[in-house]
């Protein structure tokens, strides 16, 4: 049997990060992944079927069939879901994980975003936290992230929100025609704006050539590879260092433990149902909020009957991920000039010291939108749904729409949760992951809110008309899916350390969106990756 | 029999010509082609072997309905009555007030025709509708990279 030093679960944004760091600092590590190492053409650009809509599947694993997951709705009743059906809470299974399709947004948390208690208190029926850790300390490690993953951004124009010792590596991006706009209304209200960071190439960064501006940025896979993910930086490291093996179509069935309860490794089904059990000293859990919660709770035995690190029923609980308010808004003018990615400009004025809120969040222009997706989400609420009227709006306005929308820092609930559902299998014969319960009411009246700044940024910048609906109470995660297996200092409260270390286990670690105490008013990937590098830091200096 | 024959009997001679009717109302043709001309008739015979597989009694069901429906107002076929009367019976169909037997939900019906025949004209074109990428000339999405 080969013994290596350390398994890492999941070769995503957490787990790409911790696999690079520790075969470069001479450690054997096994990279294993259940989705496909998949090329720019397996992605494709199906309108259909892709991260932005999953209308009848995705561009990435996992499988329609064969990965069920039951959903708990906010009346108790269960349902089998589907990957692309959205209560899944899906994120892409293949290498790279989300990064080999998201929007690239690379957002640093606030400094007070790590201490939302402290700040706010804790509302009744919250389970709202502070990190064990605060900016001052994973600083270096976004600054590592920036620079070793790649973004481009404007450290000038951050307005201060955000203390940082160097610039980033790249420029901003250009400012098209809608960025313009924007900033000319958040001027005029008042606002301060910032230029979205984004981990796409401005320029030609880490081998690879600078964004071409295509149409098909977010849910896609960037046909020139100027979008930076862990498929293109930190995995091809770690296999460069001929040290770490990666295997793709691995699904991790259990976390092993020895009789005295010691983490001894994993076993894994490959692509041709192959069992395997294999040996390190340390695991890493990188599987996303989700199926990491999931793996922890299906590696149950007799010594642990409630799953790793699951002693106080901490792990699965807290899911969160974000709710995102936004507005349309109908210009006078042609507003689209087709420059991709479309997202430039954002806020960050409503993040926190909203009176009688708990948080805020940013808010930002859009992506280029799908024409599809046009239709389905973004026509006004009384243009006719069919006919030559629907045709004629369609025709007049795709390209005179401008929209606002953004991320709102979710106030955790203890209810939102992930559990395992044994009635249910998925095609390896291991329980599903059940989600239930739903985020603390607080999010929604944020989200509503923010909502209404949407409208108003809109206004302020041209539009004779605004419209979008405001998010109701339910339960988030999908793509920003973090919190199941939070940080902190006290394992009653927490399933991780300060470095991500499960409590009451030497060499059991998580490294993805689960050790978030709380999820910020922005994409967090970013911080995933800026965790990851914190933990394998610290991981080759205690070794 | 190839699979495209067998998708084409999908749906009955008769419901596939009162589907193209149905959908060239849903978009219909000005200086751009109707969604019918623009393949939403193809896209939807694809999608019938793979993702709409299970929708199709649905589509049998409502389509065969819409005929009743027209027999009902005295016309041979929904294609044979005006395209005012047409109109005036699909906004009728759109919130249940129907007068013949439906074996499935009008309204459901409905709105499940109009959203597939959106997907068919304003997807990519891979997907068999949006000949030529007509509706994102329309709109004013081009692909450039």
């Amino acid at each position: 049997m080969t013994v290596y030093d350390v398994i890492v679960v999941g070769a995503g944004a957490g787990g790409g990060v911790v696999a690079g760091l520790l075969a470069e600092a001479g450690k054997r590590v096994l990279l294993l992944e259940r989705g496909r190492d998949l090329a720019f053409s397996d992605v494709g650009r199906d309108h259909l079927r892709n991260h932005r809509l999953a209308q009848y599947g995705h561009n990435t694993g996992p499988e329609i069939n064969g990965n069920p997951r039951v959903f708990v709705d906010l009346s108790g009743q269960s349902h089998v879901v589907r990957p692309h059906e959205s209560q899944y809470q899906n994120n892409a299974a293949c290498v790279g994980g989300g990064t080999r399709v998201f929007g690239a947004q690379a957002w640093r948390f606030l400094p007070q975003d790590f201490a939302m208690a402290q700040q706010y208190g804790v509302p009744a029926g919250s389970s709202l936290a502070d990190w064990p850790i605060s900016y001052a300390d994973l600083e270096p490690f976004y600054e590592q992230a920036e620079w070793e993953v790649g973004v481009a951004g404007a450290a000038a124009s951050n307005h201060g929100f955000w203390p940082r010792r160097r610039d980033y590596p790249m420029p901003a991006l250009e400012v098209h025609r809608q960025g313009a706009v924007l900033r000319a209304g958040a001027a005029a209200l008042g606002w301060e704006t910032v230029p979205v960071p984004l981990l796409i190439n401005t320029v030609p960064h880490g081998g690879r050539p600078a964004c071409i501006h295509c149409q098909h940025c977010v849910g896609f896979a960037c046909p020139v590879e100027a979008k930076n993910g862990t498929h293109n930086t930190l995995i091809p490291r770690a296999l460069a260092t001929g040290r770490c093996e990666l295997i793709t179509e691995a699904m991790v069935t259990r976390i092993v433990t020895d009789a005295a309860g010691h983490v001894a490794g994993v076993e894994y089904i490959d692509r041709d149902e192959q069992r395997h059990e294999v040996r390190a000293e340390v695991v890493v859990c990188s599987a996303g909020a989700i199926e990491t919660a999931r793996l922890l709770l299906n590696s149950a035995t007799a010594k642990h009957p409630q799953g790793l690190g699951n002693q106080h029923d901490q792990v699965g609980r807290h899911l969160q991920g974000h709710y995102y308010p936004g507005a349309v808004g109908l210009m006078a003018e042609t507003i689209y000039d087709g420059q991709g990615p479309g997202v430039s400009t954002a806020t960050c004025h409503f993040n926190h010291g909203n009176e009688g809120l708990i948080g805020g969040g940013m808010l930002a222009d859009e992506f280029i939108a799908l024409p599809i997706l046009f239709w389905k989400a973004l026509l006004p609420p009384d243009v006719p749904r069919w006919g030559l009227a629907n045709k004629r709006f369609m025709r007049e306005n795709y390209r005179r729409v401008l929209r606002v929308m953004g991320p709102v820092q979710e106030i955790p609930s203890p209810e939102a949760r992930v559990m395992v559902e044994p009635t249910v299998r998925d095609r390896w014969g291991l329980p599903v992951a059940r989600l239930s319960g739903a985020t603390h009411p607080e999010t929604v009246r944020t989200a509503a809110f923010m909502a209404e700044r949407a409208h108003q940024w809109l206004q302020a910048a041209g539009a004779t008309r605004v419209w979008g609906s405001t998010p109701s109470l339910h339960l988030s995660g999908g793509q920003h899916q973090a919190g199941t297996c939070r940080m902190g200092h006290e394992p009653h409260t927490s399933v991780v350390d300060a470095w991500g270390r499960v409590h009451g286990h030497d060499n059991l670690f998580v490294a993805d969106g689960s050790v978030h105490v709380t999820n910020g008013g922005f994409n967090p990937v970013l911080t995933i990756l800026a965790l990851a590098f914190r933990m394998a830091d610290h991981l080759v200096r205690t070794w | 029999m190839d699979n495209k024959d067998q998708f084409i009997h999908a749906l009955s001679t008769q419901q596939w010509a009162t589907l193209r009717v149905l959908v060239d109302l849903i978009i219909p043709a000005d200086d751009f082609p109707g969604g019918w001309e623009a393949g939403v008739g193809e896209y939807l015979r694809r999608q019938f072997q793979e993702a709409l597989q299970a929708t199709l009694p649905l589509y049998q069901g409502g389509l065969d309905a819409l005929e009743r429906e027209a027999h009902i107002r005295g016309a041979r076929s929904f294609a044979m009555l005006d395209s005012g009367v047409q109109q005036a019976l699909l906004h009728q169909v759109e919130v249940g007030d129907v007068l013949a037997e439906w074996p499935v939900s009008a309204a459901a019906f409905f709105a499940t025709v109009i959203e597939h025949a959106m997907e068919g004209f304003y997807s990519d074109p891979a997907n068999g509708g949006n000949r030529d990428a007509v509706a994102w000339h329309m709109v004013g999405f081009e692909v450039r990279g």
